[in-house]
């Protein structure tokens, strides 16, 4: 097996302006932001962004003005109301969207997994997802029923980014057995091209091998892999920590407008060098320690 | 009469429509009423049924089939999701969808920016798709709600702003244009059958499928819930008024469901 563990700086050396980047998590739930808060300070643009349930990653992107063009279900900020930097960027004509719902967002990844230009639904007859989107939404006949079925085109990236619980050093990344299981972030990495992976915690490959079941994306897809901690912060990795609130609501109140977006980006991405200076900056391990959700497992 | 809430009233209702072994989807998202409309009061009147006559009836929530809705969490913050006791939770969203498109779901509850004569709904965007006056949070899964679930259940306050002659993008297709045009299109049965709002209850028109006065909510009138709206929704000779909770209803609600007013809050 090969050694994949690296760091941010290396893994992400890739991803470069005009890319185009899945990004994993749901919700408040595991966005792979530390990587984001990296991409924006490595100063790439004009990216195509698909997401799941897009909140904190895909926002900050937008308040960067990475964003050529969004793909997915939903870009918002879960309890914390619309995203404000992405709508800003979707409503001046900066970043063009494809909305997807949620059955074609599936489509798409598990064609990508397969190999497939597209699979079929037949979710969205009559609605404007489908006017607006002749490129990757089509009609065609079942050759079995003669059934009008929509065809959904595969969701192909160049790059895959997922933050994860726990994986070794090969790339092996492990879910616990009790998490909340309301996010895509498996079948993206089936479907991705080039997967980095950031996680919590490296743990030893003996106690990856103990429980290969619990594996969820094998190493033989990853790319690279980096320790990260609070990867996801200000947002939630459920099982081990809750979203940051006093974090969450400065960000959505500073973004209201443009300057208040720069002045957050200036204070808490280009402001600090790493991640490790970060964590410093949003109250270190005092402040991180209160939002721990971990019941002595 | 015993006296009781808007919210109360709209929980009773609701859980009046529950049939035995409905599987009902309710959303996760949002705060303050927003929550209560989206996640609270569907909760609330899911537990109500099972509690009363509809032993069977379970809910999926977020990702989780059955949550024990006898403990339902009293702070919506992810850990609280995340300890939710349920029967399953399968191992991504998928499933959700799958069983969605093969049509397992009876009811969903759902909500929307802007809700159209023909019960199309809009949470896309405000104005033009591509240079929207407000950019929304895209689909989720309400596309899917419309298309395959049979008795999708509209929960909003009225409001001329979300009811609307024709909505600006059409993120989930209701009745279309009206009369046979959901066939016409491509849909199989189902699209919205209720549309429950803080002052009446709505239907849709067996033949022409345009919203239609179901009842009025006690002490609102005619003219009050017409004036709350863009459109003029068909009215029936005599109007019934929504029944209200019993006494019984209230008491569970109040001592066993929601002791906290935390579902029924705002």
């Amino acid at each position: 097996m090969k050694d994949k563990l690296t760091t941010l700086e290396k893994a992400l050396a890739p991803v470069i302006s005009g890319s185009s980047l899945m990004l994993g998590g749901s919700l408040l739930r595991r966005p792979p932001n530390a990587a984001v808060r990296h991409l924006i300070r490595s100063g790439v643009r004009d990216l195509t962004v698909m997401s799941w349930a897009g909140t904190t990653a895909v926002d900050l992107l937008a308040a960067a003005d990475a964003i050529r063009r969004w793909e997915g279900i939903y870009v918002g900020m879960f309890n914390y109301g619309l995203a404000p930097n992405f709508r800003r960027g979707v409503e001046n004509g900066r970043i063009e969207v494809r909305d997807f719902s949620e059955t074609a967002m599936v489509a798409r990844l598990r064609a990508a997994a397969q190999g497939l230009p597209f699979l079929p639904i037949r979710t969205l007859f009559g609605s404007d997802i489908a006017r607006v989107n002749p490129e990757q939404i089509r009609s065609f006949s079942c050759p079995f029923t003669g059934e009008t079925l929509q065809a959904i085109a595969a969701a192909e990236t160049d790059f895959t980014l997922i933050h994860g619980y726990a994986g070794d050093k090969y790339g092996n990344v492990q879910w616990p057995v009790v998490r909340d299981t309301d996010d895509m972030d498996q079948p993206m990495a089936a479907a991705a091209k080039r997967l980095i992976v950031t996680v919590e915690k490296i743990i030893p490959h003996e106690e990856v091998r103990k429980q290969p079941s619990l594996t969820y994306i094998p190493g033989n897809w990853v790319e690279a892999i980096v320790e990260v901690p609070f990867g996801a912060h200000p947002a939630a990795c459920d099982t081990l920590y809750d979203e940051d609130d006093r974090q969450m609501s400065d960000y959505v109140a500073r973004s209201r407008t443009v300057e208040g977006a720069e002045s957050y980006l200036a204070e808490f991405v280009h402001g600090v060098p790493d991640h490790t200076t970060y964590l410093e900056k949003v109250g270190g391990a005092a402040a991180l320690a209160t939002l721990d959700v971990r019941m002595g497992d | 009469m015993t006296s009781f809430s808007t919210n109360e009233l709209i929980a009773a209702y609701l859980s009046r429509q529950i049939r035995d072994d409905d599987l009902c989807f309710v959303g996760v998202g949002t705060n303050g009423r927003a929550f209560t409309l989206a996640v609270g009061i569907p909760l609330a009147a899911v537990r109500l049924a099972q509690m009363r006559h509809a032993p069977g009836a379970a809910v999926y929530w977020g990702n989780l089939l059955e949550p024990d809705l006898s403990v339902i969490p009293e702070s919506f913050t992810q850990d609280a999701f995340t300890r939710w006791e349920a029967a399953a939770c399968p191992p991504d969203t998928g499933t959700k969808c799958d069983m969605l498109a093969r049509r397992r779901f009876d009811v969903s509850f759902n909500s929307a920016a802007q809700l159209d004569r023909f019960g199309n709904m809009n949470i896309t965007a405000i104005g033009d798709y591509r240079a929207p006056k407000v950019r929304l949070v895209g689909s989720l899964a309400q596309p899917e709600h419309f298309a395959f679930v049979r008795r999708p259940i509209l929960l909003m306050d009225l409001d001329k702003r979300s009811f609307v002659e024709r909505v600006d993008f059409i993120t989930s297709a209701g009745h279309l244009s009206g009369g046979d045009s959901r066939r016409q299109a491509g849909l199989g049965e189902g699209g919205p059958h209720l549309v429950v709002t803080d002052k009446a209850v709505f239907d849709f028109a067996e033949d022409t499928r345009a919203m239609r006065l179901r009842s009025l909510h006690p002490g609102v009138t005619r003219d009050e819930v017409l004036s709350s709206m863009g459109f003029e929704p068909v009215i029936p000779d005599t109007i019934p008024e929504t029944t209200a909770p019993n006494a019984e209803e209230l008491t569970t609600i109040r001592k066993t469901i929601d002791p906290n007013r935390i579902l029924l809050k705002v």
